[in-house]
């Protein structure tokens, strides 16, 4: 059964139509990676998945669950969003408890494992206010690993890490897909992608431009980069 | 609106100039508008306060002069201007409109309207230079703001009760209207113009920020709110924003003083202008609701509340928590203020009648702004759809219930049953409208431009 499962989405602001005719399975144990240019669509087609935005058309499904049900779509996974957005007034420690809390996780313990993971511990009692970029982003990815989900929806999860992080990250991930979990991600760091996707999808103008595995769509010894850059500048298809 | 309320205001003037002298209507007009100029200015600054919490780390004013060769000091200077620019065309030019539409049946030059707004005006430039400048100067100076506070308290003291000096000397638009000396609106150019002067000089160009560390409070905080149920956790995090941010004096002073402001207005036109109101505790309970929706309003934005957008947590389950920080907050306050009118008044036997209108007024006021704005309550200041239904289902209610209190000393019995039973009818609505919170607003994304209204 797929995990994620996205069937004829369509989306438009005002006049501007930003996803067209959207199709795309993601299966357990995939790691899938959807890439594409600037406004092309990646992070509404995100929103949509989680439920945080309604499709015009067309519905996302996720483990069975509908994207119209976002609160039953949020318990099931976890989600790093593009932007780095703890709560201000409330510290490093108290982001981690809160979300546990909510995610109904009784070992509090985890806290301090994830805090020690990524190395602000010293930070734990600031503000996330006061801490910089690259600590909240990690907040923020402890927050969406913490109750160790079924499904992760990550959104430039390496986004304002130093390399240090970014592979520990990147092992993380690598570690849970090879457990049978499921990650989907939207990226533009293609050199990490590259390492990490058993399954990818370009999207430009809003529409799927190209899908498949590694394997499939390379032509000779193609990079993940100039799969990219060859798929962006053909025309879509159906 | 403005317009509409000044001609109207205008076309009665000759029946409350039956009661109330010439030279205390402009009294009262100059000093509102100075009031309104010094809440003017400081919007601003709370405004910058919101935009910081709203928007996160991100400061719109603080932001503008670090990435652009813009001074701090030039942006003050060009808020100031749009400021007096955007009220004068808002506000002056529609009240000298109103006020000009009635002139003639209220027996009032055209010339002389005109030369009103001009004074009214340049009171509401002086309220809001002073403002401007308090507010530069508290990010310098302490002392020095307390000092500059001391010296208008004393200089309006000298003013009234001790009637030392003639008012024009600390509001020179007054001092035209006494002398007709166009002297004293030179006076008063130049008065507004060193106030923004001093708010542009004093203000800062450079501003550290601290890190703040807390010890662990949140889980302590969700154990003492445990009596809160599953809202617990969300009301902890919650009552955390609040404190830290440097909310919860504002709120509770915010509150109670507009509380207190409007017996304050009341006994000014009772013992102030002689004029035979008498505004009994039932009166001010009804108001009770009307201050509800400025504190929840002010309580909606604490937080830009991004984060609750990749967690199971609801618009509905956070507009309830908000809720019950307001209730939590303004209770002990609302009882306060009933007692008390209670006790200045002579009228304690009304103290539970009054407590019965305040808390349905309260909850039925605030339910319908919860309903109507969920967690985006400037809507309801700027969106004209969403003012217009929250007029309609809140005004005519409560305006029974006032104009009921005023008929208790004519009609006691009957003014009784409508008390009760309109308070009756709020609690009920109340109730449904809490019910219909989730259905209205559960399916809604917190990102900041709402889809929700």
């Amino acid at each position: 059964m797929p995990v994620i499962e996205v069937t004829d989405i369509n989306k438009s602001f005002g006049e501007t139509q930003v996803l067209k005719d959207i199709n795309f399975t993601v299966k357990k144990g995939d790691f899938y990676g959807l890439f594409g240019p600037n406004g092309a669509g990646k992070t509404t087609l995100l929103r949509i998945i989680t439920g945080q935005l309604a499709p015009d058309k067309g519905e996302a499904l996720t483990m069975g669950v509908s994207s119209s049900d976002p609160m039953g779509v949020k318990r099931l996974v976890g989600i790093v969003p593009e932007a780095e957005t703890p709560p201000t007034f409330l510290t490093a420690r108290e982001t981690l408890e809160l979300t546990c809390r909510i995610r109904h996780v009784d070992d509090l313990g985890r806290v301090d494992e994830w805090l020690r993971f990524f190395d602000i511990t010293d930070k734990a009692d600031v503000l996330c206010r006061d801490i910089s970029k690259g600590q909240r982003q990690k907040v923020m990815l402890a927050s969406a690993f913490i109750h160790e989900p079924e499904i992760l929806l990550v959104d430039e999860p390496f986004i304002n890490l130093d390399p240090i992080y970014q592979r520990k990250v990147r092992e993380y991930l690598r570690g849970l897909v090879s457990e049978g979990r499921t990650v989907f991600m939207c990226t533009h760091i293609l050199e990490i992608a590259e390492k990490l996707c058993t399954q990818i999808a370009v999207i430009n103008e809003g529409r799927i431009v190209s899908s498949g595995s590694m394997d499939e769509l390379r032509v000779g010894d193609e990079d993940l980069e100039d799969i990219f850059l060859r798929v962006v500048e053909q025309p879509a298809v159906a | 609106m403005i317009f509409i309320l000044t001609a109207v205001c205008a076309f009665i003037t000759p029946y409350i100039m039956g009661n109330i002298e010439l030279s205390t209507i402009l009294l009262m007009l100059h000093v509102a508008s100075v009031i309104y100029g010094v809440f003017v200015g400081g919007f601003g600054r709370i405004g910058e306060h919101v935009m910081t919490r709203r928007l996160g780390q991100v400061n719109m004013l603080l932001q503008l002069p670090q990435q652009y060769p813009v001074s701090f000091k030039q942006v003050m200077a060009v808020f100031y201007l749009k400021d007096s620019l955007y009220y004068l065309v808002y506000s002056y030019i529609p009240l000298v409109m109103g006020v000009g539409l009635a002139a003639p049946s209220a027996g009032v030059s055209y010339r002389g309207v005109g030369v009103l707004g001009v004074t009214m005006f340049l009171a509401f430039m002086m309220g809001m230079g002073l403002s401007f400048a308090l507010s530069a100067l508290s990010l310098k100076s302490r002392r020095g703001t307390f000092l500059l506070s001391c010296i208008i308290f004393s200089l309006i003291l000298l003013v009234y009760p001790l009637d030392l000096i003639p008012a024009g000397v600390v509001l020179p638009p007054l001092g035209y209207w006494a002398s007709k000396n166009t002297g004293y609106l030179l006076i008063s150019v130049v008065q507004s113009a060193v106030l923004a002067s001093a708010g542009v000089l004093f203000m800062k160009e450079r501003f550290e920020l601290r890190q703040q560390r807390y010890t662990e409070s949140f889980l302590s905080a969700e154990t003492k709110l445990g009596f809160m149920g599953e809202l617990k956790t969300m009301l902890a995090k919650e009552w955390l924003e609040l404190v830290r941010s440097g909310s919860l004096f504002p709120a509770i002073t915010g509150y109670s003083g507009h509380l207190l402001a409007i017996y304050f207005v009341s006994w000014l036109f009772q013992a102030g202008f002689g004029l035979p109101i008498s505004f009994n505790v039932i009166f001010f309970s009804g108001f009770v609701g009307f201050m509800g929706v400025m504190t929840y309003s002010f309580l909606t934005n604490l937080e830009h509340n991004e984060y609750l957008n990749v967690v199971p947590v609801s618009v509905d389950m956070v507009v309830k928590s908000k809720l019950s920080i307001y209730l939590l907050l303004t209770s002990g306050i609302t009882v306060g203020y009933v007692v008390l009118i209670g006790l200045l008044k002579g009228q304690m036997s009304m103290v539970p009648m009054g407590l019965i209108v305040s808390a349905s007024t309260s909850l039925f006021v605030v339910a319908v702004t919860a309903y109507l704005t969920g967690l985006w309550t400037n809507t309801m200041f700027f969106g004209a759809k969403t003012i217009l239904k929250f007029t309609a289902i809140v005004v005519p209610p409560l305006t029974v219930i006032e104009i009921a209190s005023m008929m208790l000393q004519f009609r006691p019995q009957a003014a009784t049953q409508v008390i009760y039973g309109s308070s009756l009818i709020l609690f009920i609505a109340a109730a449904l409208i809490f019910n219909r919170l989730e259905a209205k607003w559960r399916g809604t994304s917190f990102s900041y431009v709402s889809t929700g209204v």
